[in-house]
């Protein structure tokens, strides 16, 4: 045997010195006296000083998880009280979820942090009991006079270093809310505490400087607005060498009937831009009267991950662009949190929008009675639409290199209930198409376990880790269907199932649902194509293939 | 190997598949249950490392990428992770004082069987090592896809 081996010995000697609830060394404790572990791969890096200067956000420094002293402001805790004091006024869900639960632990095996962890505190019930905890030490009478025995505990720095490693390991997805019998939906309880993080500074670099970005220039990346039309030029240039056609999109026209909004992922990110040119092809095929804004330029808001101060914000520009340019109505791209945000919250934060109309397909007259009050419409249900009334020219056979899958993003599909509008686009423009098992697709999806902000670079061996179940259910139908694509309709999914696909099953390459729509749309006056968006050859087509009807 | 041994593997299998699975599962944080799909990948390619074993050709690569994949991700270091393929050995010690049919597995034997899990092992920290580089690979490539149109304009 190597020398290099570690000695058994050794190991059994490190196991045995660790403490664990497995071997009960924490039978006499609280399960809140388990200590938590920073170590590489399970933390953001937090807030840089100049971001939370920018944002006028609290106790701007240079400080990590892994620090002994997180330097926190003098009175935090009176901070953390009040500001719990008042949430509990203002959102009468918060006060109803913090004490509805039965603890009954319908969600515990629900959540993909946990099956990839198997670590108790990420059972969205014990989640969410890390608040509780002290809501109960701090608020209801006769909780307070029933201390102890009701599962109490004071604020200490230890509550806040729990609260930063477990509820950003929360995707904010919901699945656990499918299970619970009282509907808790746990993402609002992380919401708030996150909230309440960002009152004493406590945060994650990854959402605030998307966020300051936003605040600023309108997008996650900070583009400014030549530069986010020179991209998307730039993708104009790259469909007429593919299509031979010239799609000609427009930028802050007033007057226009619609405006265009998407994640900035798909301007300037890959996969996105595939997605982007799909979605460019798509309008110049219906000759859709539309625009983009260089301002409005984000359909993403990180806000939602930050603060209900913070979305309301970033969310208000969607409507104020709307209003500056005339439209009629927002069409909303590819996106999963956006979703969550315009379905749920958008009326009641920066509605009623009443200078817009009801959107009405201006091809198939469609009304989308549905989308009502916040006049945007999914693009996945505008498309839809369109097929459904046969107004689209379309050859699957163009993707036949692809045999796909589809991924539920969990904000379209919990957040607002779309299950088949995708399915049919889908089914429409590839023949290869194969769902993952029951349990893992529609409103029971699994998160792609990067959402909510935690898609960061250093956070990789955790995203790993969440996104586990979901890399599981692709890699049944890789095993069964020889399933070589993962369609999806989110932007972080996009960017976040490329490297979970790489890492657990690899093989697999992620695509935009639109990204299939274009290379399946037969376009007027297009040259004879041979490549899909992404240049590769078409299964078919590459040599003396006939694309023409 | 030989076929006394793969005739003790084969009858013992069962038995010994589950104290290595319950040893795999005990490196977890808590409560990593039987019905989890971590449980359930690494108890297929254990089952898979086993049952090759005893085959003169015995190509369990897949089987073991299936393991370390999960183990290079987890909160716990390398040498925790990579403990349980020290764990059969004593299993099969166990096992082979409790059965009647240990009294047939020559001490040649049980050296050939350990000297295999000492090779797995061997086997296991380059795919374990292999995982390891290819997270810091994602980390570089994700980098790049999320600066993809700004990368293409330098290029260009």
């Amino acid at each position: 045997m190597s020398k290099y081996v570690p000695k058994l010995s050794d190991l059994k000697k490190e196991f045995d010195e660790k403490p664990s609830v497995l071997k009960g060394n924490y039978s006499v404790q609280e399960w809140w006296d388990i200590p938590v572990e920073f170590r590489d791969g399970n933390w953001c890096f937090p807030g840089k000083p100049e971001v939370l200067e920018d944002l006028g956000f609290a106790n701007p420094r240079k400080w990590a998880a892994t620090d002994e002293n997180w330097q926190l402001p003098a009175g935090w805790q009176k901070t953390i009280s009040d500001g719990l004091q008042s949430r509990l006024k203002k959102y009468r869900s918060l006060k109803l979820f913090l004490d509805s639960c039965v603890r009954c632990g319908a969600c515990a095996d629900k959540c993909h942090f946990f099956l990839g962890t198997g670590d108790p505190k990420n059972m969205p019930v014990v989640r969410a009991e890390l608040l509780r905890s002290v809501y109960r030490h701090d608020f209801p009478l006769v909780e307070k006079i029933l201390k102890g025995f009701s599962g109490s505990r004071k604020l200490t720095e230890a509550v806040i270093k729990e609260w930063h490693m477990y509820f950003h390991q929360c995707t904010e997805c919901r699945r656990c809310s499918v299970f619970c019998p009282f509907g808790i939906d746990t993402a609002e309880i992380t919401m708030m505490v996150r909230e309440l993080l960002n009152l004493i500074g406590v945060n994650n670099n990854w959402i605030l400087a998307p966020v300051s970005n936003c605040n600023r220039t309108g997008n996650h990346l900070g583009i400014e607005p030549h530069t986010f039309v020179q991209n998307i030029n730039s993708l104009v240039e790259d469909i007429e060498d593919l299509t031979g056609v010239a799609v000609e999109p427009t930028f802050n026209r007033k007057g226009a009937e619609v405006l265009f909004i998407t994640p900035s992922g798909d301007v300037f990110g890959d996969p996105g831009v595939y997605t982007m040119m799909g979605y460019l092809l798509l309008f110049h095929h219906i000759g859709l009267d539309y625009t983009i804004s260089t301002y409005a330029s984000e359909g993403g808001n990180f806000g939602m991950f930050t603060s209900n101060d913070m979305m309301k914000k970033l969310n208000a520009k969607m409507y104020h662009e709307a209003k500056r340019l005339g439209v009629k109505w927002i069409l909303g791209g590819e996106c999963g949190h956006m979703w969550r945000v315009v379905h749920q919250y958008m009326n009641t934060m920066n509605g009623p929008a009443d200078f817009l109309e009801v959107p009405v397909s201006p091809i198939t007259g469609t009304r989308f009675s549905n989308a009502a009050a916040t006049k945007m419409v999914h693009i996945a249900e505008f498309t839809a639409d369109l097929i459904h009334h046969k107004k689209l020219k379309l050859d699957p056979k163009r993707n036949d290199h692809l045999r796909t899958t589809f991924h539920d993003s969990c904000n379209v599909a919990r957040g607002m209930g779309m299950f088949e509008e995708p399915r049919h686009i889908l089914r429409n423009v590839c023949n290869t198409f194969h769902e993952m098992p029951e349990d893992t697709i529609r409103e029971k999806t699994f998160c792609c376990g990067s959402g909510s902000g935690l898609n960061a670079e250093e956070n990789m061996e955790n995203r790993m880790r969440g996104g586990f179940p979901r890399a599981n259910a692709v890699k049944q139908v890789k095993d069964r269907h020889k399933v070589n694509s993962l369609v999806t309709i989110c932007a972080i999914d996009r960017a976040s199932l490329p490297p979970l696909m790489n890492y657990w099953n690899p093989g697999v390459s992620v695509y935009g649902l639109h990204e299939l729509v274009g290379n399946a749309l037969i376009m007027q006056g297009e040259k004879k194509r041979t490549e899909d968006l992404r240049e590769n050859p078409m299964a078919g087509f590459e040599d003396g293939g006939d694309d023409e009807e | 190997m030989n076929t006394v041994l793969a005739k003790f593997l084969e009858s013992n299998k069962k038995a010994i598949l589950q104290q290595w699975l319950d040893c795999a599962l005990a490196l977890f944080p808590e409560k990593m249950g039987y019905s989890t799909p971590v449980a359930m990948v690494l108890s297929g390619a254990l089952e898979k490392i086993l049952s090759g074993l005893g085959k003169s050709e015995n190509d369990c690569q897949e089987a073991l990428d299936d393991v370390t994949r999960i183990l290079a991700v987890q909160n716990f270091p390398p040498s925790k992770a990579l403990s349980i393929f020290l764990e059969p050995k004593l299993i099969l010690r166990d096992i082979m004082m409790k059965t009647t049919v240990a009294g047939t597995l020559t001490q040649e034997v049980q050296e050939a069987f350990n000297s295999r899990f000492d090779r797995l092992t061997l086997e296991a920290f380059d795919s374990y090592m292999r995982h390891r580089e290819k997270i810091y690979q994602l980390k570089v490539e994700e980098g790049s896809r999320r600066m993809y149109m700004a990368l293409r304009r330098t290029e260009a």
